[in-house]
């Protein structure tokens, strides 16, 4: 499984929001699949040195937005994508979040057409890494 | 198991000064009793050489053979004592204030009154053994038939068991006075001068029965003061 | 809820007529690692003490595992681990003896491969006597005593001072490892914000004796925060807002340290006071701690209901 996780305390971003960032891009990019199973909470606590509640925590977020599922003495596993939802409080993070990177394009005196041209090249260049990561596993 | 752990930690931080004290006194006692043997068989070959020397002189034999022996070893005691007891109070209770070791000693699966109790018994085995032990052992060497001209008195080995005894006194006053945390020139002296005043009154009598009425009793008041004062101390 | 494993009721110090701790009441549920934080001469140390009966109250109580702190019997103290501060440890033992001295009052419960493990994997020697260690090896050989004997409370006063951040993610670790055994409890001092925030699942902030805050860790930081409120005009000249901190005021710009403040409350008195618009500016755990602790205390964050 390819899930290196780094956590860096001293951050504004909580330990547990770290730990949902990293996984939930883990599963964006592709490098954790359906049915892949995450470390166990006790496991992961120990290895990156946070406190195995902060771990448990984020494994319920996680499950809550249905990025995970949690099976009864078998661990925590990549939920299948048809199963996932994203409620409006969470997409109005998202909105929130995309707030600060226009600002920071009006700051660099980047238009709304440089910018949407630079959010599309990304896109293709994630869908890439996206697709060679089925093709490796396929 | 525990008592024993407590035992053998305050025995070995005792041990230096112990083995120091006992080997002094043992140095000084042998050195002393077989010097003065030496002088002692001088004299009298001296007088037996010279007998009559002239008229109406008066020779009396026990003069001759007649030595401080023991009792010059009595009085260096009488200074080890009280020194040796004196030091093992700083060493078990002044030393962990400076070095901030109580908070560690004092957080163990044991009651505070058998943490005391361990320093107490390695404070008397030490005494007993490094001193008692020695003491009794030079005088029963000073007195083997053959050695001194004549034997030593039974009293001497009992002086200097008495300051023996205000080893003892001197430990539990430096201990009273370890622990208390009031300032030096208030309550905090009381611990010290009790004992220098108890070794005094206890040194000044002639009755035995006095003297061990007064140790008893001293060493009762102190120890009485001491535990309760390591029991309620704060750390 | 949880188990109490450790409790304070209205504990108190005074050395003279100045109190070290005023009224003290936290409480700590089994299986968490709670970090203790005060600055300096905040009363944590004084806290500690009184919690292992080094001191005497005067007044209030402390409870560890259902035993009240100036009575603790030799079989409660079994159960419970302590490192003191500055780790000092008898200077004249090798750490092979320390051990066996430490192992006598733990009898059942030492795990002498665990100790023999940490030693070396500390790169030290059993025949190496304490008073030639540095200060680093002497924390490390004091956290391998105190977790050798797999106690059921581990309370450590301020066990990374001064250490380097090797040794420092080594308590860290031990820590993390004890907890991961069914039913441990950690309570340990820092004034490391960031080693707090890694381990820490709740905090307690004492500030000149006074408990300031006892909740979980998530709770702090959600709870503690700065906003930005941009005006058009002049901002105004005072600010009335229960959970205010502090406030900085500029020409056009308003900003306010809260504590336990709602997003609708803050949107609410944004639009009373005229604000044009308003921005929340993220803050770590030291930040937060930093502006919660200034003065003047105001506010304090707890979890528990008052009983």
């Amino acid at each position: 499984m390819a899930l290196w996780m780094q956590i860096s305390s001293g951050s504004e971003t909580p330990i547990y929001q770290q730990l949902i960032e990293q996984i939930s891009g883990a599963i964006a990019r592709g490098e954790l699949r359906t049915g892949d199973k995450l470390p166990a909470v006790r496991a992961l606590a120990a290895e990156l040195v946070i406190n195995p509640n902060t771990v448990a925590r984020a494994y319920t977020l996680l499950e809550q937005s249905g990025l995970v599922t949690t099976k009864t003495g078998s661990g925590t596993f990549v939920s299948d994508p048809a199963l996932r939802h994203a409620d409006a409080a969470q997409i109005n993070a998202l909105a929130e979040r995309m707030d600060t990177l226009i600002s920071r394009a009006v700051n660099l005196g980047l238009d709304r057409d440089a910018l949407v041209a630079l959010f599309e090249k990304r896109m293709e260049k994630f869908a890439d890494r996206l697709d060679k990561g089925e093709a490796e596993n396929g | 198991m525990r008592f024993l752990a407590l035992l053998r930690k305050e025995l070995r931080e005792s041990l230096p000064w112990l083995l120091l004290a006992g080997l002094l006194l043992l140095g000084v006692g042998l050195l002393t009793v077989h010097s003065e043997a030496r002088f002692a068989r001088m004299r009298y070959q001296h007088w037996s050489a010279h007998q009559g020397l002239g008229p109406g002189e008066v020779v009396n034999t026990y003069d001759l053979v007649r030595s401080p022996h023991l009792a010059w070893v009595a009085m260096w005691l009488a200074f080890i004592a009280p020194g040796l007891g004196l030091v093992l109070g700083i060493c078990h209770f002044w030393v962990p204030l400076f070095a901030r070791t109580w908070s560690f000693l004092l957080h163990r699966s044991t009651s505070r009154m058998s943490i005391l109790g361990a320093k107490l018994a390695a404070a008397i085995l030490g005494l007993l053994v490094s001193l008692g032990l020695v003491w009794t052992g030079l005088y029963w060497y000073a007195c083997r038939p053959g050695l001194l001209p004549i034997p030593e008195p039974v009293q001497i080995l009992v002086v200097g068991w008495i300051y023996i005894v205000i080893g003892l006194v001197a430990y539990l006053g430096t201990a009273l006075s370890a622990l208390s945390t009031a300032r030096w020139y208030t309550t905090r002296i009381f611990g010290l001068v009790f004992a220098a005043l108890a070794a005094f009154l206890i040194l000044v009598q002639w009755h035995l029965g006095w003297v061990f009425a007064l140790a008893v009793l001293a060493i009762a008041i102190l120890f009485v003061q001491t535990v309760a004062a390591f029991l309620s101390r704060e750390f | 809820m949880a188990e109490i494993v450790l409790e304070t009721k209205g504990l108190t110090k005074y050395y003279g007529a100045k109190p070290a701790l005023d009224h003290l009441d936290l409480r700590v549920p089994r299986g968490c690692i709670c970090g203790f934080l005060g600055r300096n001469g905040a009363g944590k140390t004084t806290a500690i003490k009184l919690m292992l009966g080094l001191l005497t109250p005067t007044a209030g109580s402390a409870t560890l595992l259902g035993c009240d702190s100036t009575a603790l019997t030799p079989a409660i103290r079994q159960r419970i681990g302590y490192v003191t501060e500055g780790h000092r440890l008898l200077r004249w033992m090798t750490i092979g003896r320390l051990e066996e001295f430490q192992r006598a009052f733990f009898p059942r419960q030492w795990d002498s491969r665990l100790f023999a493990e940490m030693i070396e994997y500390f790169e030290l020697s059993k025949r190496q006597k304490i008073k030639h260690l540095s200060n680093g090896q002497r924390a490390q050989v004091s956290l391998a005593l105190a977790l050798a004997p797999n106690p059921e409370l581990l309370v450590m006063d301020d066990p990374t001072l001064g250490l380097d951040a090797a040794i420092r993610r080594q308590f860290l670790e031990g820590m993390i490892e004890l907890i991961t055994r069914q039913g441990r409890t950690v309570l340990f001092s820092s004034h490391i914000l960031a080693d707090v925030e890694r381990v820490a699942d709740r905090i307690v902030v004492i500030d000149r004796g006074v408990l300031r805050a006892d909740c979980p860790l998530e709770q702090f930081r959600t709870s503690v925060r700065k906003v930005v409120l941009h005006f058009d005009n002049s901002a105004p000249a005072d600010v009335e807002l229960a959970g205010l901190l502090h406030f900085r005021r500029s020409e056009r710009q308003l900003e306010l340290t809260l504590v336990g403040v709602g997003d609708a409350e803050v949107a609410d008195w944004a639009r009373q006071a005229g604000a044009e618009r308003f921005d929340f500016v993220e803050m770590n755990l030291e930040d937060q701690f930093i502006e919660f602790t200034a003065p003047p205390h105001r506010w304090r964050l707890f979890q528990w209901e008052k009983a």
